[in-house]
């Protein structure tokens, strides 16, 4: 079905895009800026960096509290947030239109003028709060770190991806107060960022109150670069084992996968719902239902910029079950995929499953500000949000079937294996 | 490129503007009716909503369990779709992919909710493959004994995450042991191994009945007609009510006031789950002040738990807090993880800050803490989902979405001496207190404190 969510853009003097998308169906507005700066930008000896920078972004800045950003927003009725990836950052919140202005206010400021507030003792603070959060989510829980594991198997060092936007202990440590200031300049500016703005308000509303606070920050020098050379599938399996106090075997199958917004990555996307994502999946029908070998399969597909995507399936391997016979049987399902390609049905299952998951994600104005700003940053295009489903209806199912003989090859896998330390049941 | 003068040190400096007040917003109408068979039919025109979400409530409290298969309502969820009269599991999954339907179904202390969400289009289809899951599941026994092995699994694997491991010790010291409160809502591996195709079909057909159960639908409702398309999938089910129990408040353990810490030798971390009883929805005076008090105590980054233990110690990620209503009765919970080698100070300013909550709120926490229960609620529910959501959860308690709007009204009257009545009234110091951590390292640590006898057990 066609979608026709309105979008209007225009891009302030200092190179800053707006973007507004009317919708009044609630007297709300989301404010969401995209910085084009991710981990991906991050150093040897500074990983992790990109992630801390965001928290102190909540720190206060020339005319904001520590704090404030947060306390002053919710007490207006804001819900806020900002997360890291590794292609940007983006920080975003939804209130009243009442607040839109003192959102913006806000947002102006900080992303203009933190240096002001940056020091010592609240860059310490937001590094112990980033450790603990690194602790609850990857150090503290069964397999927390099988992603970071599969990042640096599946891309090589020194690639922009091989590590995770976490970051590692040490290098969280050696952050300096030096080092906020230098990336600040570097990075966050007008003509580095995308900002939003959906709901309650007219374009000519947007614009101008996004003139009036971001108007007179400064542009900086092209902090841009091109995308990284394109990777090619692996050409042979590699292999991570860990050897843990983990519940149950669990295994993750890595390939690299074209990079995002191509025909490519789109049939490449089906091809990991259909492998290994729907209820009907060729993984989840074998493995799980007819074998019972496996107690779980998950799978994913992230697209990213710079010149490579990353697909991944994680299979929990039952308990009286060999890891080794269940990956054969995964290894072997890929062979037949990359060979027979999917079937009507799949491909209809797939698309219709894709576009269940896109209609809810838009219906909600904080993920539409969200999509947005995402394809408007990364591939230049506002208006993806109406015509991703028209394009990924074009995909046929040969397409799927050669970019899986392509790139879902065994022989292209990594495999991070985490096995349970009292020996494999088999 | 462009190049501009930098003029910030000059006019960078832009009034702070000001808020002004909220448009004026209600919580979406509701369409009520109710069908023959006693099924209520409730809808909600969410203009452009194009996923359309269904829930249908089934009210079924799990003392309906028999002891020695709890569990059985959870499996019974998880297998309605796998296999039904007309078609095998796998046709099954298959109908509902095709049409783009995610159908989803858990039962909670208070009842069964089976979920669906579909684009507008496919709703007749995904109404009857509903409809087929809950009038005529088959439970193949391939099927239950599968599903009965993921929960063996799954079990194993809660076990191993601190934060669930936390939480099932917390409800067995929580509880008295007689209660069925006090255990896992989806079963122990005893009980679940024990459960048969021939119980799940038992089971289902005494609480599985169209009498007093709700059907929710919200979304773009424009050109369609909810009551005919229910009363077409719905409409000829029928079945004998169930047995109704009335609800009753589970009791609390004997020797529920004390420290429980579970060893878990390594961890880089220790979790905290202290909890107190709390009031239900229906509470004398209003339920209005208590997501207000959660908020304040332990609901943001600046509330009084984390404005301490994150953003001036550095102990933590985030700890919550929040009350969390039973069908009857309730509980007042704080819940998240320190760094290990802040532990026994940690632990000891959460309990600390808890208590001092006693001595009242401030004007100001008072009025942010209104502000943003009510301000958000516009956002909050915004969505078909979260609209059919709420709708499911309250009618399993007898409400409707009359309570969240009048919830919301009340806030008008909810001042500084309404929270502190509302807090004390619960918050009286009787703390529950689970720790999952390095024993080894903190235990003694912990039993300083003189906050509580402590039981160190294995995690």
């Amino acid at each position: 079905m066609p979608l026709d969510y309105q979008i209007a853009e225009h891009t302030l003097a200092n190179g800053l895009r707006v973007i507004v998308s009317e919708d009044h169906s609630v007297p709300n507005v989301t404010v969401n800026l995209w910085v084009n700066v991710g981990s991906r930008h991050e150093v040897e000896g500074r990983t992790g960096f990109a992630h801390l920078f965001e928290h102190l972004m909540f720190q206060g800045s020339r005319n904001v509290a520590s704090g404030e950003h947060f306390s002053a927003l919710m007490a207006a009725g804001g819900r806020l947030n900002a997360t890291t990836w590794f292609d940007r950052t983006n920080y975003f919140e939804t209130m009243p239109r009442g607040a839109m202005d003192l959102a913006l206010w806000m947002e102006a400021d900080r992303h203009g003028h933190l240096l002001d507030a940056v020091n010592q003792e609240n860059l310490d603070n937001q590094r112990d709060v980033v450790k603990e959060e690194k602790r609850q989510r990857y150090d503290n829980v069964p397999y927390g770190n099988a992603l970071i594991d599969t990042y640096a198997a599946i891309f090589p060092k020194g690639h922009p991806y091989h590590h995770a936007t976490i970051g590692s202990m040490e290098d969280l440590d050696a952050a300096s107060v030096e080092d906020v200031h230098e990336f600040f300049r570097r990075y966050y500016a007008p003509n580095n960022t995308v900002l939003t703005l959906v709901g309650d308000l007219t374009p000519d509303e947007g614009f101008a109150s996004a003139e009036r606070y971001f108007g007179p920050l400064t542009a900086i020098a092209a902090p841009f670069r091109e995308p990284v050379a394109p990777l090619a599938p692996l050409t042979e399996p590699l292999r991570d084992e860990h050897m843990e106090d983990v519940p149950a075997d669990r295994l993750h199958l890595a390939f690299r996968l074209p990079v995002d917004d191509t025909p490519e990555f789109f049939a490449s996307s089906l091809a990991i719902d259909i492998i290994g994502g729907l209820a009907t999946s060729r993984f989840y029908q074998r493995l799980v239902r007819r074998e019972q070998i496996a107690t779980s399969v998950s799978a994913h597909a992230m697209g990213f910029v710079d010149g490579v995507s990353l697909g991944f399936l994680a299979i929990d391997v039952a308990d009286d079950c060999s890891a080794d016979a269940v990956e054969a049987a995964a290894c072997e399902e890929l062979l037949r995929f990359a060979a027979e390609g999917p079937t009507e049905i799949e491909m209809e299952s797939a698309m219709a499953q894709t576009e269940r998951g896109w209609l809810s994600a838009l219906a909600s104005q904080e993920e539409r500000a969200d999509h947005i700003c995402h394809h408007a940053m990364l591939q230049g295009d506002p208006g993806y949000i109406n015509t991703f489903l028209d394009r990924l209806g074009e995909v046929t199912a040969d397409q799927v079937q050669q970019v899986a003989a392509r790139w879902l090859m065994p022989d292209s896998r990594a495999v991070v294996a985490y096995l349970k330390q009292d020996g494999d049941a088999s | 490129m462009i190049h501009q003068e930098s003029v910030a040190e000059h006019d960078s400096t832009i009034e702070r503007p000001d808020v002004s007040a909220p448009e004026p917003w209600s919580f979406p109408e509701a369409q009520r009716s109710e069908l023959a068979n006693g099924l209520g039919v409730v809808s909600y025109d969410i203009p452009g909503q194009y996923v359309i979400s269904v829930r249908l409530a089934v009210p079924m409290p799990l003392e309906r369990e028999p002891r020695e298969r709890e569990g059985i309502a959870t499996i019974m969820a998880r297998t309605l779709d796998e296999g039904t009269a007309r078609h095998t599991a796998e046709e099954f999954a298959e109908l509902l992919e095709r049409k783009g339907i995610a159908l989803g179904a858990s039962a909670s202390e208070s009842g069964l909710i089976v979920d669906v969400d579909v684009p507008k289009r496919n709703l007749t289809e995904a109404l009857d493959l509903l409809s087929q899951a809950v009038r005529e599941p088959a439970f193949p026994a391939n099927e239950v004994s599968r599903h009965v092995k993921i929960r063996l699994a799954e079990i194993d694997q809660e076990r191993a995450v601190p934060g669930h491991r936390a939480a099932m010790e917390f409800i067995s010291t929580y509880f008295d042991p007689d209660e069925r409160a006090s255990r896992p809502t989806a079963g122990a591996k005893e009980t679940i191994s024990a459960i048969t195709p021939e119980d799940l079909i038992a089971f289902h057909s005494a609480n599985v009945v169209p009498s007093g159960a709700t059907i929710v639908v919200a979304g773009d409702l424009s050109d369609l007609d909810v009551v005919s398309e229910v009363e077409r999938a719905l409409g000829s089910w029928r079945e004998a009510p169930a047995h109704i129990l009335e609800p009753r408040e589970a009791a609390r353990a004997t020797d529920a006031e004390r420290i429980v810490f579970l060893d878990r030798p390594g961890s880089v971390q220790t979790e905290f789950y202290v909890g107190c009883p709390g009031p239900d929805r229906r509470v004398e005076g209003g339920w209005a002040a208590y997501p207000v008090l959660g908020f304040v105590v332990g609901g943001s980054p600046n509330a009084r738990v984390d404005a301490v233990l994150r953003e001036e110690k550095g102990f933590t990620y985030g700890i919550r807090s929040g009350f969390r209503p039973r069908r009857c009765g309730g509980m007042f919970l704080a819940s998240g993880s320190v760094r290990a080698d802040s532990t026994v100070e940690a632990l000891g300013l959460l309990l600390d800050i808890l208590g001092q909550a006693r001595d009242g709120f401030t004007e100001e926490e008072t009025r942010a803490g209104v502000d943003f229960i009510g301000k958000t609620a516009p956002g909050r529910f915004a969505t078909a989902d979260t609209v059919a959501d709420e709708a499911a959860a309250l009618s399993l308690e007898g409400l409707t979405t009359e309570f969240t709007t009048a919830s919301l009204l009340a806030l008008a009257d909810v001042d500084a001496e309404a929270l502190a009545t509302a807090y004390n009234r619960y918050v009286t110091g009787e703390w529950t207190v689970i720790v999952v951590g390095d024993a080894s390292l903190y235990a003694e640590g912990v039993r300083g404190l003189g906050r509580g006898e402590v039981t160190v057990l294995p995690a």
